[in-house]
């Protein structure tokens, strides 16, 4: 198992485009991917690989979120996802 | 024999046409194709929808439907879907079903762009729906008004244009997403038709009125009639508006006045520039705080705030700060029952009552000002005096401090207290503009409800006295060096009003974009000292009647 803790920062949170960006990411790798919106209700999770799930945790813009893997390839996804979230999800946002 | 059914008008114009009903689920009908299978199709379909928005400039809604495209794809709703099969329902029913709880469970968590959300997720499911059991997509064979319960954002979308006549519902607001559409795309609509979905089966002919709010079955010749008349004379009208809509806002002799847009949710704004909005001169911020259970955060109100911001590409948008107040309990809110709530607790007065309401609001403000890199203009309601100016100026102070990377805003009041248009010359010199609130302005002035039918004729914003009010407001402005007065009320999008308001020596108009070619009109005919002349002579009439039909005759 492998996992992350990593801050939103997207100006809408993981709302529409930036939420699709991480589901196509996730859909990448073998291992389950999971996550859960810890600023709102931490013992919600959604799978990484469902765009609903991940809209459902409501993630906005400040709220941080934690990424789990169990799988092949868990540790590479986990690496690979936060990075991803860190650096805006392709969308423009200011990095402390 | 024509029968009425009452509704909310939506987008103006009159159509008349047959009606054509949209079914939204198909409910027990056999499954042709796995749910594998209809996904893929209905995925191809969202597909090229997007492709089709996409070669007409359509951006936004295109993205929409890359979001549908995933979620049709979706394994959490494909697993939800398969345990109802196996639980035995029918696999049309179990997707529509999956789809529904997942809406429901967007719609519970009281976040406004998730709730959004929502009916792409009903839309989605409906369509695999629809592919599984071979039902073709919705197509318009000849010139309808399409009836339905509400109409979801992709058949929206499909409908062909040229035989879409106008839209009734039996559902919906006159802020849905159909009702939005319809605006922008100057389609005739009715809204909140009780009635109308059991009722159309039977009816060869639907008639609506977008105006009135009313849909008449079947109508007769005598009331088919009147609706062609009313269709042809606002075609003419609209015609002739449309000619002046995309050029300035200006008198004959190039006497220049803002044209801005008032909107109240998000949305409206890249529509509002599309239709020539200079600037949003009234962003009405209420829309954020309603209909929830709990307080927006500073960032769920940064988000929507940030969407203004950047479809305005740098042209001014103007926050109004939150005018909450006992006309319109809000959950969270509490504020006692008061015997007149328009005289009550409301907007800026519930400063020391909510000690987070504006400051949250002005943080997220900033903090959309500073994401989008733009500069915001944020104007206090309610301001009655010095006391109430000062309390707004330190709360923006404050604010700016905790959000030091946000460009300083321009900071403003509205005037519809009466005894801030007396104390006019001493709040100017302190701020960046003025925007009178005409509408609450005139009930005040007056002394006239607005709520109350009965008063009608009392509420009228051409009265002499309003227009007095107007002209020291401007006077004030004048004796500063950077103030700048609009004027934001239902006046501004009135043809008779905007010409006053000209004459007045306002410096920006802001109204409901679909008021932009009318008003354009009405003063690009008139000549900057003809207006003037007539402002002064109508501050000297007897009524605002007087003043309506001394404004028509100069025409």
């Amino acid at each position: 198992m492998a996992d992350a803790e990593v801050d939103v920062r997207n100006p809408s949170g993981l709302h529409a485009r930036p939420a699709a960006t991480f589901v196509r990411a996730a859909a990448g790798f073998a291992a389950d991917v999971t996550f859960s919106n810890l600023s709102r209700d931490p013992s919600r999770s959604a799978s990484a690989k469902s765009v609903l799930g991940v809209m459902g945790l409501a993630v906005a813009r400040g709220h941080r979120i934690r990424i789990v893997a169990n799988g092949p390839d868990a540790d590479e996804a986990v690496a690979h996802l936060a990075e991803l979230v860190a650096s805006g999800l392709g969308e423009e946002v200011d990095i402390e | 024999m024509t029968r009425e059914l009452r509704g909310t008008p939506a987008a103006p114009g009159v159509a008349v046409a047959a009606p054509w009903l949209h079914r939204p689920a198909v409910t027990g009908a056999p499954a042709r194709l796995s749910l594998f299978d209809a996904s893929a199709a209905a995925v191809a379909e969202i597909s090229a929808l997007a492709t089709l928005l996409r070669d007409r400039g359509r951006e936004a809604e295109a993205e929409i439907m890359d979001a549908q495209s995933l979620m049709a794809q979706d394994p959490a709703l494909h697993e939800a879907a398969d345990q109802l099969v196996a639980d035995g329902t029918r696999p049309a029913d179990a997707i529509v079903q999956a789809g529904e709880a997942v809406a429901a469970s967007f719609e519970a968590i009281g976040d406004e762009i998730l709730a959004a959300r929502a009916a792409d997720v009903r839309d989605v499911a409906a369509r695999i729906a629809r592919v599984m059991t071979g039902v073709a997509a919705p197509r318009l064979e000849r010139r309808s008004v399409v009836v339905a319960a509400d109409l979801p954002p992709s058949v929206t979308v499909e409908l062909d244009r040229a035989l879409l006549a106008g839209i009734a519902l039996e559902g919906g607001s006159r802020t849905s997403h159909a009702a939005i559409l319809s605006r922008s795309l100057g389609i005739p609509a009715v809204v909140g038709v009780a009635g109308l979905c059991d009722a159309v089966p039977t009816v060869m002919e639907l008639g609506i009125d977008g105006d009135a709010g009313i849909a008449y079955l079947d109508p007769d010749a005598e009331t088919a009639a009147r609706l062609a008349a009313a269709s042809a004379a606002a075609g003419e009208r609209a015609r002739a508006d449309a000619a002046f809509a995309a050029g300035v806002l200006a008198t004959n002799d190039g006497h220049r006045v803002i044209c801005a847009a008032n909107i109240g949710e998000p949305t409206e704004a890249e529509a509002a520039f599309a239709a020539g909005a200079e600037a949003i001169g009234l962003f009405r911020t209420e829309f954020a705080f309603a209909g929830r259970s709990t307080a927006p955060d500073e960032a769920t109100q940064a988000a929507a705030y940030a969407q203004v911001l950047r479809a305005a590409h740098g042209a001014e948008v103007v926050f109004r700060l939150a005018d909450i107040g006992g006309d319109k309990p809000i959950a969270y809110l509490p504020i006692e029952p008061e015997a007149n709530p328009f005289l009550g607790l409301r907007a800026i007065r519930l400063a020391a009552r909510h000690p987070e309401l504006l400051p949250t609001q002005l943080h997220a403000i900033l903090r959309a000002s500073a994401d989008v890199g733009a500069r915001a203009s944020i104007m206090a309601p309610m301001v009655a005096d010095e006391e109430d100016l000062a309390l707004v100026l330190r709360l923006v102070e404050d604010a700016c401090a905790a959000v030091p990377d946000a460009a300083g805003p321009r900071v403003g009041i509205m005037i519809e207290v009466p005894s801030a248009v007396l104390l006019a010359d001493r709040l100017a010199p302190r701020i960046d503009f003025i925007s009178i609130g005409t509408n609450d302005l005139t009930q005040y002035l007056l002394a006239a409800d607005r709520s109350n039918a009965a008063l009608a004729a009392r509420q009228d914003p051409l009265h002499p006295a309003v227009l007095r009010a107007i002209g020291q407001v401007v006077e004030a402005v004048r004796g500063t060096t950077r103030c700048t007065v609009a004027v934001c009320g239902e006046m501004a999008g009135d043809p008779a009003g905007a010409q006053l308001l000209v004459g007045l020596g306002v410096d920006e108009l802001s109204m409901e974009p679909r008021a932009f070619g009318a008003v354009k009109r009405a003063v690009g005919t008139r000549s900057m000292p003809d207006l003037v002349a007539l402002a002064r002579t109508a501050q000297h009439m007897r009524s605002a009647a007087e003043v309506r039909r001394a404004v028509e005759a100069a025409a």
